[in-house]
């Protein structure tokens, strides 16, 4: 086998390659002639520009069977997520831990808490009905103004103890803090046969179980999300449906330990065995209050 | 042919001199020795040369010999003293080329082309997962997975190519299996047969005609030794051996034979003087060894393509790892970035589909009996455009044939195909009646016998090759010549000697009314005719005057400008009266007449060419290969099988034919006018390489004749110079520098040495020059196919990319993953690529010129900007819209996927609202992630299926090509569908895969897309066909 490539100099290179920059002898730039650029760099506009038409057309025609109130499918939404506020995130998902006698160590927490709540603020909630039904609020026409459907109303005062008026510091200080727990929002879904969702909290772990049962005061009463807030039409008929919460106040959480806590949606349609995904029918997270 | 010997050998030898002379006045010329990376060993070897060429024991007399090498003529050596010295010099066998370590070249392996990118991309996540746990503990192992996965990809490709070249070593390996040689050797006074590489310096050995010498020795005593020295000088006529000191160099001295010749007559008592690598043919296998194994051209055009895609995929990754990190993105994040970008633009599975896609060729090129041994060299084949032939075995049949015979004064024609089936001529005649008798009577070669059941011209003959041709001549017309001989019985001979020149011998007739003793003779055609004062012509004996004499002058001097052989043919029926039946010839005393004989005829021989070969060398003018042929041979015979096999084509003349048709002087003739050339050695010496430079590249037929094997190697450079991708040719040890010199060294498999074998890159299972014409069209085909399979592997490293790109830029979630993409790399599309291999050619390959290997590349600008960035962009746009409908038909619109990518992939981000209102956990939007890499995924799949089909042709119409002649790209089409299915159905569940279960109309969103490339390709042909050499055939046409 024979030796087809010459070693050649740096220099060689160099000089190669401004000669491929500029070739003084053919007028080309870059290997081509100006008038050969101009052609091409058209070619090469025209091109993108038809592609970009094409696509923009597929993108149209895509949006145009697409229906604005419910998506076409909904199998990755089979049961809803659940999620906590104040929600901190630690190593290995929700992780609180507070002193309470350091109430810095707590107001953030109780500030996110407000802040979450600003959104069930009387004024916030104007456009919204009140609804006493506590059955599901089906609307298959639109008849509220602008073509949408009707929310119901769900204000933070509902939470009662930790709506965070009677006590702006949602229990934390005094070591019973208050959760909100929030189910998420999916089209058209309705979580049980005639039953309202409950919420169930507990400790996690089996020893705390044989110690002592978690106590806890729901709010609203019971834990339920009532039924009228149900089922969701999607944004574009309810642009001022917010979801119902259920407030949680631990009572008996052991001081300086570590606990697990895991809060659970029972309800016919809500599951929460997803080996995979935790955040399913279910938030569980660490609290560890210190005094 | 005595005459040119010295220079032979001269060059031949002194070939380190002129190294060493060369070193100072131009480096040019043995570049290809010096830069053997033998480095300073090869200054050792050069000592070594000279020291053996000075060898001086051909001057010596026995009783010195036997001093020095301590050894007895007639006892041999002592067992002990031969284990001593077998221990001491090692055994008497030349050392194989020195093997690089396989575990060396299973690292190679591991390194070469885009593995180290590869490597960077697994030792960049392994990075990645380093800087993620140091801040993190339980960051998620994702990164270590797809470092350990991309890691696994390198390692098994680099075996799966391994593996490859192990295999085809390893049929070589079985191939050039060597049968243990024997010798007949003197030691305690005893003869022993012993294996021939038990040899040591001072045995005394003996060997008679057939053996192959098996050391140099030292001739003692020889009875009408002959040798056959080709092997060595690559001159084919025989040499005598005696055991007389006969030249000052011991290569040309008579009583020296040397290892690896062959004896062809006689018998020779000899001492070996040297063994093993010390034997002169040994130094010439080691200069072969030194001369560099340099890069094949089709491994340059794949490191130019390596250059490139590796070029692109750091030029993007750095660009869009330094855009990431000005648009705040974490330098972690920007890792991750990259070493996407790197996976995606690197074809991870085109290299095996290389290797596996010339080793199809191979096997099929080995079909048609061209064993490749370097994969590589499988592509060389197409692009040569130089073949350097030899004639003797390649060109020729390599056996002398009967080609004319002379009498009542006629020529006539023999048939010379390799069947020699029908013999046309007239065999009425009386005289062919005295002729074919003197054929059969006087001449010494027989049929070994139990071959009773091979075709005659297959049979074995033990004799010369002259008299075998004759043998078999009269065997096929008369039938059983050895009846004949029985039947003719007889009683005396003269054999041939280059004194007489004439072989006589004197039978007893069949006819039993006939007492008369029948004396025949042959021999060089003069000599015959001075002894005969009649001539037969059409049975009758007449008086031989002036005008029959001319005519056979004419008739010799037309056959042997034919450049045959040509022996006269002369009988005497010896009276019976001064001859009795009792009657003792005395052949010392010649007590019977050898003068006014009677002539009868004349035969000419010649080694015809191979019936295949004008075929052959008609394709290789048309496909633009020049055909040069270098043989030991002489000029006439050279000029006259170059003319017949069309290496000299019919019209064309050399400067010598002008000057005898102008009647004008040589040097009088321009040369421009003469397209032809013969040249010998002799002339080939006295010219300076510029001179050389010049006769090759202005004549188109060219024959050098008288060479010796150096002399080759100079040629062989010549044409390099010139930018030539040259094919040569061989059989001989010393042709070895040549073939590993060449860019493509071919080696005959019958007629080749080991040496030859081992120094080539192919060898020609049955030495025949129409077999390279198969490989040069097998090797153009698969030129033609890697670009094609190439174009089809890098349209969709675009639509790999893109989604990264786009991820970066526009934020979007990611559209496909990494692991996602080494499933369309090496599954998918792994089937599809090899299938383009089994694509028929678009026209004649055979028509074009050879590609030049400097402007002709594999992967050149058109073919990497149309796959880049005409269908690769399409491809990625079809992809996009597949993913686009997915996400959109599940919640979240294409607008509100735009700057997701933060809130998206936070894992504390457990209600992420879609288009519609709904709010998403983590864990499901990465599961509709994944359903994105799957339907990004088919639809590149699906895409790339059109991109199959219309890689089928480079500028014909797809419909020309025939859409359904290559079943093996349908089952390429079936393979990526099957795969497909099986991941997305099958695996689905695996979540580290990455996969969903796709919903089955997704299958057929970027199905447009796939019609639209298939469109514009052919959109892109028609006006390829149209209008050829305009501006889109020069940018369009790859």
């Amino acid at each position: 086998m024979a030796a087809l490539q010459e070693k050649k100099t740096c220099s060689q290179r160099m000089e190669e390659f401004q000669h491929y920059c500029w070739n003084p002898d053919t007028g080309q730039m870059l290997g081509r002639t100006l008038s050969r650029w101009v052609w091409i760099s058209l070619y090469y506009v025209g091109f993108y520009v038809v592609m970009t038409g094409l696509f923009a057309l597929c993108i149209y025609t895509l949006m145009q069977t697409i229906d604005p109130y419910t998506p076409d499918y909904q199998d990755q939404l089979k049961s809803p997520g659940v999620t906590l506020r104040p929600d901190v995130y630690g190593e290995k998902g929700l992780e609180i831990f507070y002193n309470v006698s350091d109430n810095k160590t707590w107001t953030d927490l109780t500030h996110t808490l407000h802040e979450f709540l600003t959104a069930y603020s009387p004024a916030a909630q104007e456009a919204n009905i009140n609804c006493t039904s506590e059955k599901y609020f089906f609307q298959e026409s639109f008849q509220a103004p602008n073509h949408t459907k009707f929310s119901c109303k769900f204000t933070a005062d509902m939470l009662q103890n930790c709506s965070g008026v009677p006590d702006p510091n949602f229990g934390f200080e005094e070591g019973k803090p208050c959760f909100i727990i929030k189910m998420n929002r999916i089209v058209r879904f309705l979580p049980s046969n005639g039953t309202a969702p409950r919420l169930d909290c507990a400790f996690l772990d089996e020893d705390h179980k044989d110690v002592q049962a978690l106590e806890v005061e729901y709010y609203p009463p019971n834990g339920t999300f009532s039924l009228h807030y149900f089922p969701y039409y999607g944004k574009k008929a309810q642009p001022h449906y917010s979801n119902p919460l259920v407030a949680a106040k631990f009572l008996n959480i052991p001081k300086n330990t570590e606990v697990v806590i895991v809060c659970k949606i029972l309800a016919e349609y809500v599951t929460f065995d997803n080996f995979h995904d935790p955040y399913e029918g279910k938030v569980e997270f660490k609290l560890k209050i210190q005094k | 042919m005595g005459k040119k010997t010295p220079e032979i050998y001269s060059v031949e030898l002194s070939g380190t001199k002129d190294i060493e002379k060369i070193d100072k006045t131009d480096g040019e010329k043995y570049r290809g020795l010096q830069n053997s990376g033998v480095g300073p060993g090869k200054n050792h070897q050069k000592e070594e040369l000279k020291k053996e060429v000075a060898l001086d024991d051909h001057k010596l007399s026995s009783k010195e010999l036997e001093t020095k090498y301590g050894t007895d003529i007639v006892k041999g050596l002592s067992s002990a003293r031969a284990a001593e010295l077998l221990a001491r010099n090692g055994p008497n066998t030349l050392s194989p080329p020195k093997e690089t370590p396989e575990i060396i070249k299973f690292l190679k392996q591991m390194v070469g082309g885009f593995s180290l990118l590869l490597w960077t991309g697994a030792i960049l996540c392994w990075i990645a997962y380093g800087i993620q746990y140091s801040s993190d503990q339980s960051s998620s192992l994702d990164n270590v997975y797809l470092g350990a996965v991309l890691a696994l990809v390198v390692i098994l490709t680099g075996c799966f190519a391994y593996y490859q070249e192990a295999k085809s070593t390893n049929i070589m390996a079985s191939f050039s299996k060597m049968i243990p040689q024997q010798a007949l050797v003197i030691r305690d006074s005893e003869k022993k047969v012993i294996p021939a590489e038990q040899l040591v310096v001072g045995d005394i050995v003996e060997i008679k005609g057939g053996d192959q010498i098996p050391a140099d020795i030292r001739l003692l005593s020889s009875q009408g030794c002959r040798v056959d020295n080709s092997c060595l000088t690559g001159e084919s006529e025989p040499q005598s051996r005696s055991c007389d000191f006969t030249h000052e160099n011991p290569l040309e001295t008579k009583n020296i034979g040397f290892y690896s010749t062959t004896c062809l007559e006689g018998t020779a008592v000899g001492m070996v003087i040297n063994t093993g690598d010390h034997t002169v043919i040994g130094q010439i296998a080691s200069l072969a060894s030194g001369v560099g194994n340099e890069k094949t051209p089709i491994a340059i055009e794949i490191e130019h393509f390596v250059h490139i895609v590796a070029g692109v995929a750091i030029s993007i990754g750095i660009l869009f790892f330094i855009i990431a990190v000005s648009l705040k993105y974490r330098v972690l994040d920007s890792i991750i970035f990259l070493i996407g970008i790197i996976v995606a633009n690197v074809p991870e599975g085109l290299l095996a589909t290389v290797t596996v896609t010339l080793s199809l060729t191979a096997k099929r090129m080995a079909k048609k009996n061209c064993l490749v041994k370097n994969l590589e060299a499988v592509e060389t084949l197409g692009s040569t455009s130089i073949i350097c032939s030899d004639k003797t075995g390649t060109l020729t049949q390599n056996r002398m044939t009967v080609a004319h015979l002379w009498f009542d004064n006629q020529i006539f024609m023999a048939d010379t195909s390799e069947e020699h089936s029908n013999q046309m001529f007239d065999q009425s005649s009386g005289t062919w009646a005295s002729l074919s008798k003197i054929v059969t009577l006087c001449n010494r070669a027989e049929f070994r016998p139990g071959q009773e059941s091979v075709p005659i011209m297959k049979k074995v003959v033990v004799g010369d090759a002259s008299e075998t041709a004759l043998l078999k001549f009269s065997e096929v017309i008369l039938g059983d010549v050895m009846d004949v001989r029985k039947r003719n019985r007889k009683v005396a001979e003269i054999p041939f000697n280059s004194t007489n020149k004439f072989q006589l011998s004197i039978h007893e007739t069949d006819d039993p009314g006939d007492k008369r003793f029948l004396l025949v003779m042959k021999g060089a055609p003069e000599r015959v005719l001075e002894k005969c004062s009649t001539i037969m012509i059409n049975g009758q004996e007449q008086p031989l005057d002036q005008s029959t004499a001319e005519a056979f002058h004419t008739a010799y001097m037309e056959l042997g400008g034919l450049g045959e052989r040509v022996l006269g043919f002369c009988h005497l029926y010896l009276p019976a009266g001064e001859f009795p039946e009792t009657y003792s010839f005395d052949i010392e005393t010649m007590n019977f007449p050898t003068s006014n004989l009677c002539f009868v005829g004349l035969l000419s021989m010649i080694d015809p060419p191979r019936s295949t070969v004008p075929d052959a060398v008609t394709k290789c003018r048309s496909a633009g290969i020049k055909v040069i042929m270098i043989t030991g041979d002489h000029p006439i015979t050279a000029k006259a099988i170059a003319k017949s096999v069309g290496i000299i084509s019919a019209n064309s003349e050399t400067v010598e034919d002008i000057a005898k048709r102008l009647n004008i002087a040589v040097e009088q003739v321009s040369k421009q006018d003469a397209k032809a050339a013969v040249v010998t050695g002799t002339e080939l010496k006295d010219m300076s390489p510029e001179q050389l430079d010049e006769l090759i590249a202005n004549h188109s037929e060219i024959v050098f004749a008288r060479t010796s094997p150096q002399q080759k190697l100079i040629i062989v450079e010549s044409c390099q110079r010139q930018d030539a991708v040259v094919a040569v040719t061989g059989d001989g040890v010393n042709d070895s520098p040549a073939l590993k010199k060449a860019d493509i060294g071919i080696a005959m498999g019958i007629a080749g040495s080991d040496a030859a074998k081992n120094a080539a890159d192919m060898v020609l299972l049955d030495d025949n020059f129409a077999s390279i014409v198969t490989g040069v069209e097998e090797g153009r085909l698969i030129f033609d196919n890697l670009k094609k399979t190439i174009a089809y592997t890098l349209t969709k490293n675009i639509a790999e990319l893109c989604p990264f790109l786009i991820y970066i830029i526009a934020g979007l979630p990611l559209p496909i993953g990494t692991i996602t993409i080494l499933f369309i790399d090496l599954g998918t599309d792994i089937i599809p690529s090899i299938a383009l291999a089994y694509e028929k050619s678009e026209s004649d390959i055979m028509n074009r010129k050879p590609r030049h290997k400097k402007k002709d590349r594999l992967v050149n600008k058109p073919l990497a900007l149309y796959s880049y960035l005409h269908i690769g962009l399409m491809q990625s746009l079809g992809a996009f819209i597949v993913y686009f409908a997915v996400y959109a038909q599940e919640g979240f619109t294409p607008g509100t996927l735009i700057s997701l990518r933060v809130e998206w992939e936070k894992d504390s981000v457990n209600d992420l609202e879609d288009g519609y209102g709904q709010e998403w956990t983590r864990y499901q939007r990465k599961y509709l992630e994944w359903t994105g890499y799957t339907a990004f995924f088919i639809g590149i799949m699906v895409q790339q299926i059109a991109d199959l089909i219309i890689r089928k042709t480079r500028r014909n119409s797809i419909f020309q090509q025939g859409l359904f002649r290559n079943k093996v790209i349908w089952v390429g089409i079936a393979s990526q569908i099957i795969i497909a299915l099986i991941l997305s159905y099958g695996l689905g569940s695996v979540t580290a895969l990455n996969f969903t279960m796709l919903r089955p109309q997704y299958w057929f969103v970027a199905v447009p897309y796939a019609v639209l490339i298939w469109v514009y390709d052919e959109v892109r042909k028609l006006f390829i066909r149209l209008y050829p050499g305009s501006w889109w055939d020069k940018n369009m046409y790859y």
